[in-house]
């Protein structure tokens, strides 16, 4: 009885905080969609509105016709997707052996891991740009695409390392009694438990593609190449002054795909194969 | 063995390295041989008529010359910096750089652009103002050919003009300092500052404003540069921090503002008059609201009406393997007529003296004020100093910032740019 | 370099490991085969690049064409120790660290806790709860800038509706407020990332022991420090040295918002390794303070991983 009173109470308070933290952290999506249905004359108000008095598709069409904005998130997803996968393929074996062996590999692994992500990325641009080049990989989406599987593998393999660990030893040696490899009993019984690790990794390593700058901008020339993010900073100019409207109308665009992305995965990934695997 | 992975990744790597080596320009453009040479031009235009301007003279200029075929590219202003650095480094420079004389200098020491003195036709030579040409001539070799240049002016809504019954001055009888001090004085009231003074980023504006009393912050001797902050400097700082703190004419809260932070206000009523660049005109044109009425005025006169010349620019790299195609192109890309086209696009100054009579600028709003301002554009002794921008990164900017936050007094402002100011000197004195 | 090992002294192996012959590099066949797929990228394309930028802190690189480098020892580092512009930026990077990844840390903590619990439209939520890492960086500074904006800003005009102040405030010109203010902007758009990380550890979770710790009469705060705490620790432990030291590293959203101003209260040490490389061409001191921030940073994640090693035992 005192449990349920406890709950009834509770819940509102769970909502008004989810409430909370969503106006934070999702506000700037209403500005965005506000922004690009706006008129120029309507940017520089002193009390800005949230509807627009006149909206207009005006802001999409310049969007469209003066970048190739189609083209773009192409480019994007398939770099990012492909950056995705391949990091997470590579890091779930790689971290699993961070977690379970004590060798000369996982230690300087480790150390690797942490050094990548302490210097900063800004002073390996140009020797790391250098080394592209010489490898033919100048102006080609393969080198944009192995600087970020390199770029996301210490996150992706820090986390699921840190994952594994927390995984019981003893359900793996069960199954090494029962006389499974490693290589099963990582795809059995470590894999599943993974998931929503995995999904976190993948997520990360989605998104820091999607939304990188800087190296795709030295790395490509060819305009048919471009990502998503070098289209966008073509709508700002000098002194920080940016055409606000097609801006935002683009970065809408470029916006919706990884939410939509992102709610398919909360749907689906999460909450069907998680429950299943962790609570049935 | 730990030994083992260390030396054998390391030899991995070397090899790949070396590998490269060999190939390091075939990363570069063009095509050399007997085909057509192509020419990678990145322009940085951002405006819409802009960028269709760059793109109208370059199509022309294919259909005309098929043997020398140019492709565009588009650079930003916020990255370009970072990328023509990695891209020098690289060796994947674009053949024809467009960029701002202030960078140039620095970039010539580096050895990444080629020095055109010997290039450059007479014709266009006699057509380029001679301050424009100044501005990219380093130890008397020219690395640019200059064709944008912007004038500090002042826009006005003109309805509190009128209001307080307050004539628009000609181009050729400016408002001395003094005038527009007390008229910023008459336009102040419960609702409106007389004018809002935006100063982020404020080194170059404010040494720009300072050679209007003869400042020129810096005195060179033995070819070593100097920081000095005497009379002439200290005035047109004092003038701006009377009116934020003694006569309250001016807004504090714009002191922070920068690109177009300031329009709401203007538009509003709140800031009566707004100091910018003559290219802000666009931004206020664009962005006006309906039946917004404004003007613009000509740049204050102290002793002069002098201001700096930085103009935006066109260099060749050094390692360019078509550098006479590029320059031939160059020659007609910035001829007269297309200068017009460039500088209507961004509504700036064109460089040239011819285009600056074509009518589709003197057409544009309130063009006389903006070809006067234009004829004070000169070359500042900052231009030429080695190190200026780490000065102005780490000394000038953060402390005219707490100079006009009103947390520091003007002689400690002075001591810092001087002081801490000749220590980063120092070592590219050397 | 050395000062960054954190694992501990090598052991053997753990005696029941299954089928282990031949090793090398403590790694048997499948632990090979498990781990050389990962170690070849990184040692091609990750390696080289890191220890050359690490080289470069030791000797004088400069850019341009024909510039001679020479290996000039640790000049860069006294150099440094003298410099107190590093210093100050040094100090204002420790509070933005440590302010951003604390306050992200409990925030997204309360977050991954209320997306886990059973609500309605959940998905929906965990997906806006998404919305910072979605929007493109490029967009995120100015969209900033616009809610700071002084008098045209809606952060003002709604502080001012709920009548919290009674004038507008200068966040980003104020040379007290725009560090905590930019810190806000930190917070905010790193905290999907930390709530993604630690949801995924929240649902793995055992259900089985949080029920029979509420069948024991544990109630939620017991359950969850008995219970979830104790399986999230390590995530935990692992995210927040992440995220201080991605705080730490990064300056790009700073740089867009204030450009380290005003009056420097917003340098972060990054901005200026980065201008020390791009913008004046001192490709060697810059490393040397990279490698000098890795010192630092190393300092702080070695005594912290060596603390929450010893409590996980």
């Amino acid at each position: 009885m005192i449990m349920r009173g406890a709950r009834t109470l509770a819940t509102p308070a769970k909502y008004l905080a989810l409430a909370a933290y969503l106006v934070f952290l999702a506000f700037p999506l209403l500005w965005l969609v506000s922004t690009a249905f706006k008129p120029p004359q309507e940017m520089a108000l002193i009390e800005p509105t949230i509807i627009p008095e006149n909206p207009t598709l005006e802001n999409f069409r310049l969007a469209f016709d003066q970048q190739p904005l189609a083209r773009a998130l192409l480019n994007t997803l398939i770099i990012a997707g492909v950056s995705a996968l391949v990091t997470v393929l590579l890091s779930i074996p790689a971290a699993y052996v961070m977690a379970r062996y004590r060798s000369v590999v996982s230690r300087m692994t480790t150390l690797w891991v942490l050094l990548s992500q302490m210097f900063p990325f800004i002073l390996v641009i140009i020797p790391l740009f250098l080394l592209l080049r010489d490898a033919g990989l100048y102006d080609t989406q393969i080198g944009l695409i192995i600087v970020y599987v390199v770029w996301s593998m210490p996150f992706a393999l820090w986390m699921l390392r840190s994952y594994v660990a927390g995984i019981p030893a003893e359900l793996e040696e069960a199954a090494a009694m029962d006389g499974a490899g490693r290589l099963r009993t990582l795809r059995d019984i470590v894999a599943p438990l993974l998931v929503p690790g995995v999904v976190a990794a993948a997520l990360f390593a989605f998104v820091s593609a999607w939304n990188e700058f800087l190296f795709a901008l030295v790395l490509l020339r060819t305009p048919e190449l471009q990502t998503i993010s070098l289209t966008l900073v073509k709508f700002i100019g000098a002194e920080g002054v940016a055409r606000l409207g097609p801006l935002a109308a683009a970065a809408l665009v470029a916006t919706i795909p990884s939410l939509v992305f992102f709610a398919i995965i909360q749907r689906r990934l999460v909450g069907g194969m998680l429950g299943g695997a962790v609570k049935s | 063995m730990r030994r083992a992975t260390i030396v054998s990744a390391t030899v991995l790597s070397a090899g790949l390295v070396l590998a490269g080596c060999g190939s390091g320009d075939d990363a570069g453009t063009g095509d050399g041989g007997d085909g057509p040479v192509t020419l990678t031009f990145q322009s940085l235009a951002f405006q819409p008529e802009s960028i269709a301007a760059n793109q109208q003279i370059i199509e022309q200029w294919n259909a005309d010359n098929p043997d020398i075929q140019v492709e565009y590219l588009q650079g930003d202003w916020a990255s370009v910096q970072d990328q023509l650095v990695t891209a020098f480094e690289g060796g994947t420079a674009p053949d024809l750089i467009h960029y701002e004389s202030s960078y140039l200098q620095d970039f010539a020491d580096r050895g990444w652009i080629l020095d055109i003195t010997d290039m450059v036709s007479s014709e266009l030579r006699d057509d380029i103002l001679g301050g424009a040409w100044e501005a990219v001539t380093f130890d008397d070799a020219v690395y640019a050919v200059p064709f944008l240049l912007d004038a500090q002016v002042i826009f006005a809504n003109k309805t509190l003009l009128d209001a307080a019954g307050i004539p628009v001055p000609a181009p050729d009888d400016p408002w001395t300092w003094d005038e527009f001090a007390e008229t910023s004085k008459q336009l102040t009231d419960a609702d409106t500052f007389g004018v809002a003074w935006t100063l982020k980023d404020p080194a170059n504006r404010m040494l720009n404003l300072a050679l209007n009393f003869g400042g020129g912050f810096f005195e060179e001797s033995d070819g070593a540069s100097t920081v000095v902050f005497g009379d002439g400097e200290k005035e047109a700082f004092q003038r701006i921090y009377d009116q934020l703190y003694v006569d309250k004419s001016a807004a504090t809260d714009a002191i922070g503002m920068g690109g177009s932070d300031p329009l709401p206000g203007f538009f509003a009523g709140q800031y009566a008059m707004l100091p910018k660049g003559i290219w802000f005109r666009q931004q206020i044109i664009d962005q006006a609201p309906e039946g917004f009425e404004w003007v613009t005025i000509p740049a204050l006169k102290g002793d002069s009406q002098a201001q700096a010349a930085a103009p935006q620019t066109i260099s060749i790299a050094a390692e360019s393997e078509h550098p006479e195609e590029a320059m031939a192109f160059l020659e007609y890309m910035l001829n007269p007529e297309n200068q017009a086209l460039l500088a209507k696009g961004d509504w700036m100054i064109p460089a040239s003296s011819a285009a600056a009579q074509d009518p589709i600028l003197t057409e544009t709003p309130d063009w006389p004020v903006a070809a006067a301002s234009g004829e004070f554009l000169e070359q500042a002794p900052f231009q030429r100093v080695r190190g200026y921008e780490e000065w102005k990164n780490k000394v000038a900017n953060p402390s005219i910032e707490e100079y006009f936050a009103n947390s520091i007094s003007l002689d400690e402002l002075g001591t810092r740019l001087t002081e801490d100011g000749n220590e980063i000197l120092e070592r590219y004195n050397r | 370099m050395s000062a960054t090992v954190t694992a501990p002294p090598p052991t053997t192996p753990r005696p029941k490991q299954p089928g282990r012959r031949r090793t090398f590099l403590g790694l048997d066949r499948d632990g090979l085969m498990l781990a050389v797929p990962a170690l070849i990228p990184v040692v091609l394309f990750s390696l080289y690049p890191l220890l050359r930028g690490i080289y470069l802190g030791f000797t004088d690189a400069q850019a341009g064409r024909n510039a001679a480098t020479e290996f000039t020892g640790f000049e860069n580092y006294t150099q440094l120790l003298g410099d107190s512009y590093f210093w100050e930026s040094f100090r204002i990077g420790l509070i933005w660290a440590f302010g951003v990844t604390i306050l992200q840390f409990f925030a997204s903590l309360g977050l991954a806790l209320l997306l886990n619990q059973k609500l309605r439209l959940r998905w929906l939520a965990r997906t806006l709860a998404l919305v910072p890492w979605a929007m493109p960086p490029v967009v995120v500074g100015i969209m900033w800038r616009l809610v700071y904006h002084p008098n045209a800003g809606i952060l003002n005009s709604v502080l001012t509706d709920l009548r919290i102040i009674d004038s507008n405030v200068e966040w980003l010109s104020s040379l007290s407020l725009a560090l905590p203010a930019v810190i806000v902007v930190g917070v905010w758009s790193g905290m999907p990332q930390t709530t993604v990380v630690l949801l995924a550890g929240l649902q793995s979770v055992s259900e089985e022991l949080k029920e029979a710790a509420a069948m024991d009469g544990a109630g939620p705060w017991q359950r969850f420090r008995n219970v979830t705490w104790p399986a999230l620790r390590p995530v935990v432990t692992a995210m927040t040295t992440l995220d201080f030291i991605w705080n730490f590293n990064s300056f790009s959203l700073v740089y867009v918002l204030t450009e380290g101003g005003p009056g420097g209260s917003t340098r972060l040490p990054m901005l200026f390794a980065y201008e020390e490389a791009f913008r004046y061409g001192n490709y060697g001191y810059a490393a040397a303070l990279g490698n000098a921030m890795v010192l630092v940073i190393a300092v702080f994640v070695v005594f912290y991983l060596r603390r929450r090693y010893r409590e996980e035992g």
